[in-house]
């Protein structure tokens, strides 16, 4: 079995083992062509995005002008927010060489002197031993001006932790940019996108932790090696994060393509109790959720999941048992996307409140059957019209969710004794904001 | 130049230009609120929403470049759908206080709940409650509820009163407008963010619950309080002015004002300090007399003088006419050789905005005029005063200016004259040294013509009435409530000063004396002064319009 990302050497994010491992020897391969050259290779390796949308990482490097006169930029998206997504910290802690190694060469490949890591604020503790990787590498010489002398190129570039401060908004990429420049984070207006209008207004690449990871092993190895692993049209392994109703939850690197089922039967130790399968999330909150008995022979790649109904992700697998109550996980879930609105554009703003207004209403047994209809309206209002995809994100879980558990949705609704009251905003004028009463744990 | 379509019309378009742009310059109202033409884009209302075809999602108008062979559908089911769910979401949680509300009338979002949204709310829950009331500066108010976030506010600080006081914080349906820790929202353009405000979020603390905005007229005209001209409305209820706001010309001050000239250049029309009715000084106090004992009384005054003692003080903050009407009076019927104005230049109180250094709005038309009849513009104020402190000045005609406000020392030379003849507007230092006093119009009830610091020359309209007005041909703009005036609107019946443009009280003068012509309107002075300097050949009001004639300019001015 292949392990690119996390390959099973122990103590591998020592700079020691890395360098006994054919460490930095990628870098070395790739600074002897020329950066159409990687770009050629990583876009023949079929190499896709894994922050979620799956874009052909080759693809998006070649959208980098060639002439320009301004700095170019690479940021690597490390905020990893989306609940259910654990996997670069991984990295972080384990591999970290491998993604200093990733970003020499996709800084080559693009033309930028400069990289910036974007790790999320709650991340203290990974954020030691990628600054401790990044120390080791410049006091080696596999950063920063002593490039020229180790690896006898003209090239050299600075990499750069920046830690956020705990938003999901900013592993949206313009709001990443944002926060990088020390603006509000804001996702911006596309187009123009980062290629031509990034950071500071020059062209910019952002990649996330684990596809840079993946780009020493392809460089060395050859694009076909790596297109020859898992299922063709999304090659590579991937870092499913499984968290829920398993006996073993955590990370797996494994092919793509690999059935959702193994995963958790082989991998992740089946489910608790040997209960059946209510709900499954595929690739991170934000996505599509699928119904348990309908995951049989589903394979976990890109394609297979966009004919499932749901997306990849990031690869984080939720697992609900069948004891799982949904109208509160939905409710929780939309919890999220509501504190974590940037508030910028209106469906957004205003419309992941309402949402959650509704459900915790719902929870509270003072729902209605429109309620139900009112919610995936309010959801279709949302998807598609706002600045940023975390419309959709929020969108989502509600319309799918409700859409394929309206039974259980119902039987809740139905169940409701309690008229609700209308808009009491008069009589609540002294009281504090109304949201911050809803607990949902 | 390429073409594309919007609604199945064709459009031509400059390369640059956003769908937007070019269906607001081509009378196709896409409803917006975040975009404003001289602001960044910042694309967050998303009510511009608009399906173009072979792009999968709706498209905003405000950012997305129009391109040849584009086609927009701004009607099609899609588009209206997405207006109605975005007039939702602004609806859920703004309070419906439009009776109390400053901005009703003119509220984007009131007008589009009418054109854009589905007419009942499916909103059942609480809505949310944020900060009302909070004072953002001196002179803005800000009401958190009503706030949807737009960031127009935001933009405008930044952008253009170039100084950044405003931001959002929270993030969410929590996010608000705060300044700047220890900051205030005290930029000398802050209230313009008031007027840009699509909602009554940010109000006018100055106006805010003195007026409705229908229950007001608006009167087209010009700011006075510096020489840039800022183009204003002047609105008006029961004969009071309630507030300024800037009127948009791109030539001169696009869309904005200052704060000063919005709050403190029209006080003085309604305060109590007004001058009603002339006065004359009787054993050594002042009188209220009638308008022709005044005159009688000036013209027996002014006989007793040689033409060499008499000196003649015009006002560069005076209109044109008024002006022109004070030296032709001076020359043609007193022969008064000595003619002056007192500089209002601040040095350095100006910006590279729209403030100037010059406090007066018609410096450069006053200089033209008394250039084209030959009259010393150099330090022609301080040799009016020298000539009176020497004694050979002994009458002076002072036109619309306090001449002691800040030259406190003046008082001795004033103390010299034997007679002290002034039309003012309100009760002020120069006045109350006066032997006559002739009770002024102020801009506000006045044609009058202007010309700025870039020599554009401009007009004001009366918009108050003035006891003389009531009678006057010279038109008025006049507003509904003008012509078909509600019991609740009072202008019919309120007092009205008893004042007169200066030009008519120098003419009145003037015509008794000997002077042949005798005008009736403001503009049959203008037409007759636009006949003696060539750069102002051929203008008349109308001519001048709503937003002035840049007058041509030559290296001698």
């Amino acid at each position: 079995m292949h392990r690119i990302v996390l390959p099973d050497i122990k103590n591998l994010q020592e700079i020691d083992v890395y360098l006994a491992n054919q460490g930095y020897y990628g870098a070395r391969l790739a600074f002897q062509k020329s950066p159409d050259d990687i770009i050629e290779i990583v876009k023949k390796s079929g190499l896709r995005g894994r922050g979620g949308a799956a874009f052909l990482t080759g693809l998006k490097w070649s959208f980098m002008p060639k002439v320009t006169s301004k700095p170019k930029y690479l940021c690597v998206n490390g905020d990893e927010s989306e609940p259910g997504s654990f996997k670069d910290r991984q990295i972080f802690e384990f591999n970290p060489h491998q993604l200093i190694e990733g970003i020499l060469i996709t800084c080559y490949a693009i033309g930028a002197q400069t990289a910036y890591i974007y790790i999320r604020g709650e991340y203290h503790k990974w954020i030691k031993p990628v600054q401790k990787a990044i120390d080791e590498a410049y006091n080696n010489g596999f950063i920063g001006s002593r490039m020229k002398e180790t690896f006898g190129t003209q090239f050299s570039c600075d990499i750069f932790i920046h830690k956020g401060a705990g938003a999901y908004i900013c592993g949206e990429e313009s709001s990443l940019m944002n926060s990088i420049e020390g603006q509000r984070a804001y996702p911006r207006v596309k187009p123009p996108f980062p290629a031509q209008n990034g950071l500071w207004g020059n062209p910019t690449t952002i990649n996330n932790v684990e596809t840079i990871t993946n780009v020493p092993p392809i460089i060395k190895n050859g694009s076909e090696w790596f297109s020859s692993i898992g299922e063709p049209k999304h090659p590579g392994t991937l870092l499913f994060g499984v968290s829920g109703h398993v006996n073993k939850p955590g990370v797996y690197e494994l092919p793509t393509g690999t059935l959702l089922t193994d995963i958790i039967e082989k991998y992740a130790g089946g489910v608790i109790n040997a209960k059946r399968i209510k709900c499954i999330i595929p690739g991170g909150t934000s996505m599509p959720p699928l119904k348990g008995d309908s995951i049989e022979g589903l394979k976990m790649d890109a394609e297979s999941l966009r004919a499932a109904g749901s997306a990849i992700g990031t690869g984080g697998i939720i697992v609900m048992d069948e004891d799982t109550d949904l109208v509160k996980v939905l409710a929780r879930m939309t919890k999220f996307y509501y504190h974590e609105s940037c508030g910028q554009c209106t469906p957004c703003r205003e419309g992941t409140g309402w949402m959650l207004k509704i459900l915790k209403r719902i929870l509270d047994g003072k729902g209605t059957k429109s309620d139900l209809d009112l919610l995936i309206s309010i959801a279709n209002n949302i998807d598609g019209n706002t600045v940023c995809a975390l419309g959709e994100a929020a969108a989502w879980p509600v319309k799918f969710t409700i859409a394929r558990f309206r039974d259980e949705f119902e039987n809740r609704v139905n169940e409701s004794i309690q008229i609700p009251v209308n808009n009491k905003v008069h009589s609540m004028r002294k009281t504090k904001n109304p949201i911050d009463n809803i607990e949902i744990r | 130049m390429p073409k594309f379509q919007i609604d199945g019309k064709e459009f031509e378009f400059k390369n640059g230009q956003t769908v937007l742009e070019v269906a607001l310059e081509n009378g196709i109202d896409i409803p917006h609120f975040c975009y404003h033409p001289l602001l960044s884009i910042s694309g967050n209302c998303r009510m511009c929403l608009v399906e173009i075809e072979k792009m999968p999602k709706l498209m905003i108008s405000c950012s997305t470049l129009a391109a040849e062979g584009m086609v927009v559908h701004t009607q099609s089911e899609r588009a209206i759908n997405a207006r109605k769910a975005v007039m939702e979401f602004f609806l859920i949680n703004h309070p419906l206080d439009c009776p109390i509300c400053d901005e009703a009338g003119e509220c984007k979002l009131q007008d589009y709940t009418y054109q854009h949204s589905i007419g009942e709310s499916r909103f059942t829950e609480t809505k949310n409650l944020k900060e009302k009331r909070v004072p953002l500066g001196p002179y803005v108010m800000f009401d958190g509820d009503r706030c949807i976030a737009c960031s127009r506010c935001i933009r405008f600080c930044d952008e253009i009163a170039k100084s950044s006081q405003l931001t959002f914080v929270k993030r969410g349906d929590r996010v608000t407008i705060e300044t700047f820790p220890g900051m205030q929202l005290d930029n000398s353009y802050s209230l313009n963010v008031t007027d840009i405000c699509p909602v009554g979020a940010l109000t006018n603390r100055d106006f805010r619950f003195k007026a409705r905005v229908w229950d007001m007229s608006a009167t087209k005209s010009v700011c006075i309080g510096c020489s840039r001209g800022c183009n204003i409305e002047v609105w008006v209820r029961s004969n009071e002015i309630m507030r300024l706001t800037p009127r948009f010309n791109p030539d001169v001050n696009q869309y904005w004002m200052c704060d000063e000239g919005r709050l403190k250049t029209w006080k003085h029309v309604n305060s109590d300090t007004r001058i009603n009715g002339p006065q004359l000084r009787k054993n050594g106090t002042l009188a209220e007399v009638g308008w022709d004992e005044a005159y009688a009384f000036a013209i027996s005054e002014l006989k007793n003088f040689n033409k060499d003692e008499i000196g003649i003080i015009l006002s560069s903050s005076a209109s044109m006419e008024d002006n022109y009407m004070g030296i032709k009076f001076g020359k043609s019927v007193l022969g008064a050789k000595y003619f002056g104005y007192k500089s209002k230049v601040l040095k350095g109180s100006g910006d590279d905005i729209l403030i100037t250094d010059d406090k007066a709005p018609n410096t450069f038309g006053l200089e033209l005029l008394l250039k084209s009849f030959s009259v010393r513009i150099e330090n022609s104020f301080e040799q009016v005063m020298s000539l009176i402190n020497e004694g050979k000045i002994k009458a002076l005609l002072v036109i619309e200016d306090d001449i002691l406000s800040g030259s406190e020392e003046l008082n001795k030379t004033l103390d010299r004259l034997d007679l002290l003849i002034v039309t003012a507007s309100n009760m002020n230092k120069t006045a109350e040294k006066a032997h006559i006093i002739f009770a002024a119009s102020t801009y506000a009830e006045k044609n009058g013509t202007f010309v700025n610091v870039s020599g554009r020359i401009q007009r004001t309209k009366p918009a108050v009435v003035t006891s003389e007005r009531e009678r006057s041909l010279d038109g008025f703009e006049m507003s509904r409530l003008d012509k078909f005036g509600t019991e609740w609107d009072k202008w019919g019946k309120v007092n009205k000063i008893e004042a007169r443009a200066s030009w008519k009280i120098l003419n009145g003068l003037g015509v008794v004396m000997g002077q042949k012509l005798k005008y009736n309107m403001a503009e049959e002075v203008f037409v007759d002064l636009s006949k003696t300097i060539d750069k102002l050949s051929g203008l008349d009001y109308r001519a001048i319009g709503e937003t002035g004639v840049q007058l041509k300019l030559t290296n001698t001015n």
